[in-house]
């Protein structure tokens, strides 16, 4: 066990902890502002890699192809979850948390139905541009160089968050839109649109994280489905509404499962479980949450 | 008793459908009654305490792990193998209840779906006991329960058993407490009673029901596999619950009937399963939210003095 | 009152729709059942071998149908990859469609799974792109045909072909990856035990397990190439495999660790056409290239590329054998009732895309080849195919037939 292997770990896991960030840190901010815990969130990150095939596949012959699906893709997404947000969740706010719940749900039969009639049940494969085919070396270790550009594209939607939230008036509503809807609304801000502008971000950077993971393998459908509880967990274990918690839980659920793989690879995946039990069990408002969120 | 002598009459129905029906459909019936039961269960803490298990099928899936090992690995007579599931279910529900009672509404959702994955994936990567993904195969009842009718007939008598059971827990002062707690937990507290207590046990019971729906699924299928301990799985019953009325005894068997039913008609003839009953649960979210009950509650005033609908609805109607 | 009037109506209604629904008429069309998983981790292979069916069947039909007279209606169900999934649409298909046959599975655990409710419901089964050896040595089913070379075999010719190259290369120790499910296990299993035969001196340094369906496998990628050893051979199912390939590659995978004798399959050639990288030493279960010589192959290749637009992979090729081998069992018994098909079967000799093959009595297994080879382009095609093709055949790999016998005996 030498140091470059665990370096080579420790890169493999970051790379998957800022997937599960970019998957993870929409969800949270859906649930911090709205309280809606959106299943079908990793679905519509499928869609959203899904599209990014079809863009690239429409631009094949530019080289710039894939560097352009990307955000096109982010964007469909955004307005995709738009008009869900208006059609849909809008009529859940009141209802109980079951009915929530289950309409989310509802959308990920319905979604991940939806992607096998438009795109049918073959995987799709993007063939990577030259610049990210083969490995970079770092430290003589190999790494896959399409993930310093997702590596990249997490930071950035980190600190676009951040600076969105702390810095810009828009970030400001919505963060007294959390603490208080009714004040925000007696100040005359309409909350329904405020509440279609947040989801339509969260689903944007959905959209996003499931564009730039489209090149990594390929893409199929019921990816969503294990991809989702993950994200779940990244949730929890950082803690409902809080961006530092998921990027801080992100990174530790990617960094669990690489080096698990070393020591217990068949308990890769019941470990993430476990720690996520048991941050409920001790601390239910995660690492960083709030104790008055509930 | 007398007064739902129309149940009599339904159970006396269902003892002649082998006899009219082909051997297919016999077969759904047999799921409609297992589901059923499941999601009767699952209502025990989803209706009548008023807490969303997402992690249900944790103790669905462990009764038909403990009959089906049984059944392969032993030579247990069934009716031993299932009562070995209800208390290994149990067990499982009361080790996990204990930390997921502690708390209420979407923590206590996440909680138990953290736990049936759990178990899922522990499952999952037991090869050697449980065969993991290949699932268990070769899980044969005994010769007298092979053919389908008698497997029916088998699977009828228990399940209605176990609903009078339940049925007798839900009226009973236990099940009382539990509406108690339902409407208002910390109230009940004042009275003197311990709520994590009294939810731990219901826990625990609803869990055994569902482990015992778990055993009798899989010498029916003679092949089982770690997806029913799936948050998938887990959303069956929920399903059935919302579908039937979660606020009626007998909501989620309705629900049982109805998605069941639907599923082996739609899956004769399209793939797309998942969009329809999609769509069936959005419109049945927004449109009809107390269910197939709450529509009849609705449509005809009477119902039963003692039933959930009447106690919210503040109603007093009496039997007629 | 009114509401329990509701309740009775309602049921009755019920029961009036069971009925209803469930009359159905089996008639003289032979109805042939195929439980395969066209969603899930299979997908990318069943829907070569669904195509396949499609075409074989209306060829026969545009005869008449079996005996010319039968005409054969197909009934397909998705098993998802999942055993029980695959159970109860087995048990579908032959409860309420009254299939006579079942062809499929692509997962093993499946084709295990549907086994025995085959037997039990007396329909015959025919798995063509399962090859789990468990299928056919143990709890041994008449009414199962194997007509792809089981993992057994296909070890075996690995095994042959790896020791071999160890001998030449001096290598020491090895690595194994392999989808964690009935076929991978299997597979793995036999590789590494008959390497030990063949080849004592070589040390198995770690075993890597992932999950069907893994998506992402840079950690395993990474762990391997951190502790260098001098071959790995992977047993990687289907889907995964693409991924596997294609993301090992961008870590120089390839270029840095020998990786002899993995499953790459036709349609790994044709949809990493661009990517896959040369010089693979590969296997594979039905190449359709290899047999070009067969009239039949040949057909067979024409009608598909007229019909579908593209070239055949190995499970399109062993479907369509496998519906040419239930149609000449029935031409043998001269009837379709499923016994007498299924005794006409036993010990045959079948005319295959393949060649003439015939199916060994103790266990139903086709004497059908292993093909190994090394990838490279070829003028003839837009993608790569196997050069300095090894044709392993059957009788030459399969295993020894007392062996199975003390198998079945434990």
């Amino acid at each position: 066990m030498d140091a470059s292997l665990v370096f080579a770990q420790f890169l493999s896991g970051l790379s998957r902890g800022m997937m599960l960030f970019l998957i993870a840190s929409g969800l949270s901010l859906i649930f911090g502002v709205m309280n809606i815990l959106n299943f079908a969130h990793a679905t519509l990150w499928l869609v959203g890699a899904y599209f990014c095939y079809t863009f690239w596949f429409l631009m094949q012959d530019y080289g710039f192809g894939l560097w352009l699906s990307i955000p096109l893709a982010a964007l469909v997404l955004a307005a995709i979850g738009w008009v869900i947000e208006v059609v849909l969740i809008r009529r859940v706010y009141n209802r109980e948390l079951p009915e929530q719940l289950l309409l989310t749900y509802a959308m990920v039969l319905i979604l991940g139905d939806l992607i096998k009639i438009i795109w049918g049940v073959e995987d799709k494969l993007i063939d990577r541009p030259p610049l990210v085919e083969g490995p970079v070396f770092i430290f003589g270790m190999p790494f896959d160089s399409y993930f310093i550009f997702v590596i990249l594209v997490g930071l950035a939607v980190a600190v676009g968050l951040w600076w969105f939230l702390q810095k810009t008036r828009y970030g400001h509503i919505v963060r007294a839109a959390v603490f208080s809807r009714e004040m925000v609304s007696a100040l005359g801000i309409p909350i329904p649109r405020i509440y279609s502008g947040v989801f339509a971000l969260g689903i944007f950077i959905a959209g996003l994280a499931g564009a730039v993971q489209a090149p990594i393998g390929s893409i199929t459908l019921g990816m969503d489905m294990a991809v989702v509880i993950q994200a779940f967990c990244v949730v929890v274990i950082g803690g409902f509404g809080s961006l530092l918690g998921t990027f801080v839980a992100a990174m530790i659920v990617g960094e669990v499962y690489a080096f698990s793989i070393l020591f217990w690879p068949q308990g890769a995946l019941v470990l993430i479980f476990i720690v996520t039990a048991i941050v409920l069990i001790i601390r239910p408002w995660g690492l960083f949450g709030t104790p008055t969120r509930a | 008793m007398i007064r739902y002598w129309w149940l009599g009459l339904i159970f006396i129905a269902m003892l002649f459908l082998p006899l009219i029906i082909g051997e297919f459909w016999v077969h759904v019936a047999i799921e409609i009654l297992i589901l059923g039961l499941f999601a009767v269960s699952f209502n025990m803490i989803f209706g009548y305490m008023g807490q969303l298990s997402f992690g249900h099928a944790a103790y669905f899936g462990v009764g038909a792990y403990a009959t089906g090992l049984l059944l392969v690995k032993t030579s247990v007579p069934l009716p031993v193998a299932l009562m070995v599931s209800m208390v290994t279910a149990g067990l499982f529900a009361l080790v996990i209840g204990y930390f997921c009672v502690r708390m209420t509404g979407i923590y206590f959702a996440i909680l138990t779906m953290a736990f049936g994955q759990m178990l899922y994936y522990i499952i999952f990567q037991w090869y050697s006991f449980t065969g993991g993904d290949d699932g268990l195969q070769g899980i044969v009842p005994p010769e007298w329960l092979m053919s389908a009718s008698a497997y029916y007939y088998f699977t009828l008598f228990i399940v209605t058993a176990a609903l009078i059971v339940m049925w007798f827990i839900s009226e009973s002062p236990f099940g009382y407490t539990m509406r108690s707690i339902r409407e208002n937990a910390d109230r009940t507290r004042f009275i003197g009673i311990n709520v994590s207590n009294y939810m731990l046990i219901n826990f625990v019971v609803a869990g055994m029901f569902a482990g015992l729906a778990g055993g009798l699924l899989g010498p029916f299928n003679r092949s089982i596999a770690p997806d029913l301990c799936n948050w998938h799985q887990s959303g069956v019953p929920v399903f059935m619950t919302v579908i039937g009325g979660p606020l009626g005894f007998f909501g989620p068997m309705i629900g049982s009937v109805i998605y069941t039913f639907l599923f082996a008609f739609v899956t004769g003839f399209t793939e797309y399963w998942p969009l329809t009953i999609g769509l069936v649960i959005v419109f049945v979210v927004l449109f009809v939210p107390g269910g197939v009950l709450g529509l009849a509650q609705s449509k005809f005033k009477a119902f039963g003095s003692r039933d959930l609908m009447a106690e919210t609805q503040g109603s007093t109607d009496t039997e007629t | 009152m009114k509401f329990k009037i509701t309740i009775i109506v309602c049921t009755l209604m019920l029961l009036g729709g069971f009925t209803i629904a469930g009359s159905s008429s089996a008639a003289e069309p032979y109805h042939l059942g195929v439980n395969l998983a066209i969603t899930g981790t299979g997908a990318l292979y069943c829907k070569d071998g669904v195509d396949a069916i499609k075409l074989a069947v209306e060829e026969i039909n545009a005869k008449g149908g079996f005996l010319g007279k039968h005409s054969v209606e197909l009934f397909v169900r998705d098993t998802h990859t999942k055993p029980d999934v695959a159970v109860r649409e087995a048990k579908d298909l032959i409860l309420r469609d009254k299939v006579r046959a079942i062809l499929g599975t692509y997962s093993s655990a499946c084709a295990v799974a549907i086994k025995p409710v085959a037997q039990e419901y007396k329909v015959l089964h025919i798995p063509a792109i399962s090859n789990s050896e468990n299928i056919t040595k143990v709890n041994f089913s008449p009414y199962t045909y194997q007509v792809v070379p089981n993992s057994y075999m296909q070890a075996k010719a690995v095994v042959l072909g790896v020791a071999e190259l160890a001998k030449k290369k001096g290598w020491k120790n090895y690595m194994t990856i392999a989808s964690d499910y009935e076929w991978g296990r299997s597979t793995q299993n036999n590789t590494v035990a008959l390497l030990k035969q063949l080849a004592p001196d070589l040390k198995l340094k770690k075993e890597f397990w992932p999950r069907l369906g893994e998506t992402q496998f840079t950690s395993y990628i990474t762990a391997i190439m951190g502790q260098k050893p001098d071959f790995v051979i992977g047993s990687v199912a289907s889907k995964d495999n693409v991924a596997w390939i294609q993301q090992a590659k961008a870590y120089g995978f390839f270029e840095k660790i020998p990786y002899p004798g993995s499953l790459i399959s036709v349609s790994e050639l044709i949809v990493q056409s661009k990517s896959l990288t040369r010089g693979l030493v590969g296997l594979c279960r039905a190449p359709f290239f290899a047999h070009l010589d067969v009239p039949m192959m040949a057909n067979f290749v024409e009608s598909f590329k007229a019909k579908y637009g593209r070239y055949p992979s190995d499970w399109a090729v062993m479907e369509y054998d496998a519906v040419y081998v239930l149609k000449q069992g029935i031409e043998k018994a001269g009837s379709i009732d499923t016994d007498k098909v299924k005794d006409a079967l036993k010990g045959a000799t079948v005319d295959t895309t393949r060649g003439q093959l015939y199916f060994r009595k103790i266990d139903n297994q086709l004497s059908c080849s292993s093909y190994i080879g090394v990838v490279a382009d070829d003028s003839k095609y837009p993608f790569p195919i196997y050069h300095d093709v090894v044709e392993v055949k059957g009788p030459d790999s399969w295993r020894p037939e007392e062996e199975i016998v003390a198998a079945r005996a434990k």
